[in-house]
């Protein structure tokens, strides 16, 4: 474990173990905003920032905290960051809040966050802790902004709100919906999985 | 220490600990976002009833405000009436405006509704559903009119467009603002807003 370098722990995020991707975690949140690549980047953000907060408390007192209850503990902190970021959108971001709707608040129960805790910080140093939980992070921005790429263009012909593709194009109105969130997102799982394969194949 | 004395205590100081830290977080925000609700309010105001300068709130209930549109001066110049009702997914807020004798609507704004994107959705877009509900004459239950027209003058006075594929969104917004206007007419007429 601490052989790995500093920098292998934040790229693992990115690609080896993508939360979205490569874990599947968190798809509750993944697949309900990425309608619109600015719900998924704001998403993206808010569970940055509940992440990496909730990693530096748990590295910070992990040894303080007795095992039985460490699950608890942690929901306390994620959630009580989780609020914070829900209030600092209502205060200062109030359209994007409007438009994450509940989604917000279910960071609580997102499973990247929770599970980074629990698989990582519950067992490593601050620092170590913070650059994992900036590449998951990252990771998960990522896996929003290409899943409502696709969504947003197929299903509105825009990006970020702006018209990219011209009139001939009729939307995708299905792309939007809940359903064209698991058919966007099982064909880009194929495509992660099919160049993982290949990748895999070169290496042995 | 016992172990669970100190599951107790570790359980609690968290817990005290997180309680301050958002109390703290609650108090510097509160203002921010009640702020950002009244400034949505005032907005909205001012685009269904416009000319209006000041606004003052002359009626509450559940699901249903009444707000006056006055000018600079303090004349009364319409009534705005905030209200939401079911939609196809969840509740549609919305808010409309009238003039002082309750003779037409002057206009008509979606405040918050989820409704299906592309479908339902499209009661936000002015090109396909709002505009046809400028200055629509309310002495009567406003209709639907089907199918969707193409421009307002393809409408009577007392029509108001369906959206191609989400006829249930737009009969619930007719309905909403059926319903408040019926309200509306009995406070006015029982003198329910006056003497504020």
């Amino acid at each position: 474990m601490e052989a790995k370098t500093l920098s292998s722990e934040y790229v693992k995020g990115l690609w080896d173990e993508n939360p979205v991707f490569r874990q599947l975690l968190g798809l509750c949140p993944t697949l309900a905003v990425t309608n619109a690549v600015i719900n998924g980047i704001a998403m993206g953000l808010a569970t940055t920032f509940v992440l990496l907060l909730s990693s530096l408390v748990v590295s910070l007192i992990k040894k303080v905290i007795p095992n039985q209850v460490r699950i608890a503990s942690y929901i306390v902190i994620i959630a009580s960051f989780v609020t914070v970021a829900d209030l600092f959108l209502q205060a200062f971001f109030y359209p994007i809040s409007k438009a994450l709707g509940p989604y917000v608040p279910l960071i609580v129960v997102n499973c990247v966050i929770l599970g980074r805790q629990e698989a990582f910080s519950s067992k490593n140093s601050v620092g170590r802790s913070m650059i994992d939980a900036l590449g998951m992070s990252t990771g998960f921005v990522l896996a929003l902004l290409l899943l409502s790429s696709v969504r947003e263009i197929l299903g509105a012909g825009t990006f970020l709100g702006i018209q990219v593709l011209g009139s001939w194009f009729k939307p995708w109105i299905i792309m939007l919906l809940p359903a064209g969130a698991f058919i966007a997102f099982g064909i880009l799982l194929g495509l992660a999985l099919l160049i993982e394969g290949k990748t895999k194949k070169r290496r042995a | 220490m016992s172990l669970s004395a100190r599951m107790i205590l570790v359980l609690t100081c968290v817990g005290l600990i997180s309680g301050g830290f958002l109390a703290g977080v609650g108090l510097w925000t509160k203002d921010k976002i009640a702020f950002n609700i009244q400034q949505e309010i005032e907005q909205a105001i001012k685009t269904v009833v416009p000319g209006t300068a000041v606004s003052e709130k002359l009626h509450e209930e559940r699901a249903f405000t009444v707000y006056a549109g006055k000018t600079e001066d303090g004349t009364l110049i319409g009534y705005a009436v905030y209200a939401s009702g079911t939609g196809f997914q969840d509740t549609i807020t919305l808010m409309f405006g009238t003039d002082i004798e309750l003779q037409k609507l002057t206009r008509l704004t979606i405040l918050k509704q989820t409704e299906t994107p592309g479908l339902g959705a499209n009661i936000e877009r002015d090109d396909l559903f709002l505009k046809f509900w400028e200055d629509r004459n309310i002495q009567a239950d406003l209709t639907l009119h089907k199918p969707a027209a193409s421009s307002p003058t393809e409408l009577t006075s007392t029509e108001i467009n369906t959206i191609t594929g989400a006829t249930i969104s737009s009969e619930a917004v007719l309905n909403i603002v059926n319903l408040s206007l019926e309200k509306l007419k009995e406070k006015i007429e029982t003198g329910q807003l006056e003497g504020r």
